[in-house]
């Protein structure tokens, strides 16, 4: 017996249910559409739909199976174990850093200085989604939504290029060769999808109807978005309104990452905070946008070296690692030419120690 | 303002109800509060059988006074106090989460919440061998994590893989998914989670986070978004008090007027939980900073004076287990 007030109907209509006096789904039950229509002034098809709402309710109280499925953390592991593997990146200490790689069913969030590399970081992990499963990869597709016309279609290549070398220089056995053959640079490029937005309503319009496309397209593993802070950073009179659109952007996007199982990579600017004199760089679009993304990553400069410091993360800890960007894409920082073997696919119990990497 | 059935109680037939409303009597409250004599006149019905119905609907309609010390009795039988895992917060907390009571952490990003909110889970489903109903708002839980701090309480595997499989979990990401995901526990499906889960009474139901769900309704054009809050506020309450769960949300925080960090949802929310405890990082200065030390002062408290602090240590639910881990209160006061 639930307050009609907390069924999800439009608030006109449980405005006229709640004055015809129907306050508790007990109100409602056995009553026809006509009569409910009669008695609490509603058309025909709110009646109907009011109705639906309840007995879909009530069934699901009492017949245990719910409006929501409940999954025990055991199975929660084993999901996590079988369906959702990591990205693997082509840089191990970031990968070792988030303890295997970028994880499926997440959003992570980049923030940097003007620069320094997310756009990179995204074009990098838009090979890596790709990758076979054979040498540890996903092997999925994946939505680039490009907000700042920073998407270039050489450097792509290029990156793709390097990795399409970099796996047939590993591969080793006949599983891994036929993978080959279907990795290269044109299927890479056919298995992105790039869509161009050019403000916050488009934005947000294209998130509306991203769902529908990808039940139609079940193997899509990630969706970037570059940036988010771009859009919502101009142009915007009513900070409080951007605040609320924000948060919804973000529950949007968590509830398509754990249904559809792929990982969501955002990008934010920096924005400069004045405390008591002080002036500190810190992510743009406000603190209360900080709670959205579950991994946050800041990309920055300690000198000529770029370094990329995880600062929040649910379940690992926060540690900073070295990077480089180099004609063949993100890689680890003193990277020497000869490919480094990518380790196979091994389930390491241990958690992710902080990492302090000495300086080199 | 209930409204006037036929079958609300013998006697109420269909005609009945018609004469009534053609009186102007169309809520219990209505025919309670006017005067019974004139109503039985006006609809041509025998005095006598309009009293009888008048009392059979203000006793079903009414609600019962509970003496001080039958209350007191039931709440020193059926309460229990759940320790948080980590001794500085539990002292903090005057030894830990009490059941049947809204407790809240809130606290700005990476300070720490989440962290706490999967130790009290693990604390509760492995030492306390109970089952924890664990409402994840931000996909920020994994199972991972939860299995990296159960291995480092014990070691083995079966009572790792036992403790797992008393969390349930559910991964929601709006306010009516949650109403109705609470509906149907308080409905029942408490119980059965119960009996499902290897043993052990749920205990703990645990959101994270409630604020990431009601936040965005809350503001200029959206109507319904506090009376939202307010429901699942209710439902909360009725079922810590009802089931003898203890219930921990978590709420992100705002800067107040004068720049101070405040816990947000505002004040109509600061009301509803019983204890309050605001984290945060010790080290405001940068960005990165890779210390896991925590403050958690306790800002609103029934027990405690209120602005003690305590320092926390995010690590605790990393360490290595070699050893006994200190004194934990296990205090519970629970005749199951």
């Amino acid at each position: 017996m639930r307050p009609v007030s907390s069924l999800s109907l439009s608030p006109s209509v449980k405005v006229r249910l709640v004055s015809a006096g129907f306050r508790f789904t007990s109100d409602l039950r056995g009553l026809k559409p006509l009569q409910l229509s009669k008695e609490a002034s509603l058309s025909q098809p709110e009646a109907l739909e009011v109705l639906q709402t309840v007995r879909r309710v009530v069934g699901g109280d009492e017949g245990g199976g719910g409006a929501s499925a409940s999954l025990t953390a055991l199975e929660l592991l084993q999901k996590e174990e079988e369906e959702l593997r990591s990205i693997v990146t082509f840089s191990s200490q970031l990968d070792a850093a988030l303890g295997g790689g970028l994880p499926v069913g997440k959003t992570i969030e980049i923030c940097g200085a003007p620069g320094v590399g997310k756009t990179q970081l995204c074009l990098q992990l838009a090979v890596d989604v790709q990758v076979p499963s054979c040498f540890g990869g996903v092997g999925g597709q994946m939505v680039y939504i490009d907000t700042e016309g920073s998407f270039l279609l050489q450097r792509v290549v290029d990156i793709a290029t390097a990795g399409v070398r970099h796996c047939s220089l590993l591969a080793e056995d006949d599983e891994q060769r036929v993978a080959m053959e279907t990795f290269t640079v044109e299927t890479i490029l056919s298995n992105m999808f790039l869509v161009r937005c050019h403000d916050y309503v488009e934005l947000l319009a294209e998130l509306h109807l991203l769902p529908g496309f990808l039940s139609a397209h079940p193997r899509v593993r990630l969706l970037v978005i570059d940036s988010v802070a771009f859009v919502f950073r101009r142009l915007f009179d009513d900070l409080s309104q951007r605040t609320r659109l924000l948060n919804d952007l973000a529950q949007q996007l968590i509830a398509m990452a754990t249904r559809h199982k792929m990982a969501v990579v955002i990008t934010n600017q920096m924005t400069t905070r004045l405390r008591g004199g002080q002036s500190q760089l810190v992510p743009a679009l406000g603190e209360s946008w900080g709670h959205a993304p579950a991994i946050r990553l800041l990309l920055h400069w300690v000198g000529p070296q770029r370094m990329a410091a995880i600062f929040k993360s649910p379940a690992h800890m926060d540690s900073t690692i070295q990077y480089q960007i180099t004609s063949e894409g993100f890689r680890d920082a003193n990277q020497c030419e000869q490919p480094q073997s990518k380790r196979p696919r091994r389930h390491t119990n241990q958690p992710a120690a902080s990492q302090r990497v000495t300086s080199c | 303002m209930v409204v006037l059935r036929a079958e609300m109680c013998p006697g109420l037939d269909e005609d009945l109800v018609k004469d009534l409303r053609a009186a102007d009597i169309k809520t219990v409250e209505d025919l309670v509060s006017s005067d019974t004599e004139e109503v039985a006149q006006r609809c041509s019905v025998s005095y006598k059988a309009l009293f009888a119905i008048r009392r059979v609907l203000l006793a079903q309609h009414t609600a019962f006074p509970v003496s001080g010390a039958d209350l007191y009795e039931e709440l020193l039988s059926s309460t229990a106090i759940l320790s948080s895992g980590s001794p500085s917060l539990d002292k903090l907390l005057d030894s830990g989460f009490y059941t049947g009571e809204i407790t809240e952490l809130s606290g700005g990003p990476g300070s720490g919440k989440s962290q706490v909110c999967f130790g009290v889970a693990v604390h509760i489903s492995l030492h306390l061998k109970q089952s924890v109903i664990f409402i994840d708002t931000t996909g920020g839980l994994t199972a991972k994590r939860l299995l990296q701090m159960l291995q480092t309480e014990t070691s083995n595997r079966e009572e790792q893989m036992e403790a797992l499989q008393r969390i349930h979990v559910f991964q929601l990401f709006d306010v009516f998914s949650l109403l109705d995901c609470l509906y149907s526990l308080r409905a029942g499906r408490l119980q059965q989670a119960s009996v499902g889960g290897g043993g052990g009474s749920v205990k703990a139901v645990i959101v994270d986070s409630v604020s990431a769900v009601i936040s965005p309704l809350l503001g200029a054009k959206h109507n319904e978004g506090m009376s939202l809050m307010i429901q699942v506020a209710g439902v909360l309450k009725t079922m810590a008090k009802d089931f003898n769960v203890a219930a921990v949300v978590t709420n992100h925080v705002t800067r107040g007027d004068g720049g101070e960090v405040q816990p947000g949802l505002g004040a109509s929310w600061s009301h509803i939980p019983r204890t309050r405890v605001l984290m945060e990082k010790l080290d405001r200065t940068s960005v990165v900073s890779h210390s896991s030390l925590r403050s958690a002062t306790l800002i609103k408290s029934s027990r405690q004076p209120c602005h003690i602090r305590a320092e926390l240590d995010l690590c605790w639910w990393s360490r290595s287990a070699e050893g006994p881990s200190g004194k934990r209160k296990l205090d519970e006061t629970d005749s199951c």
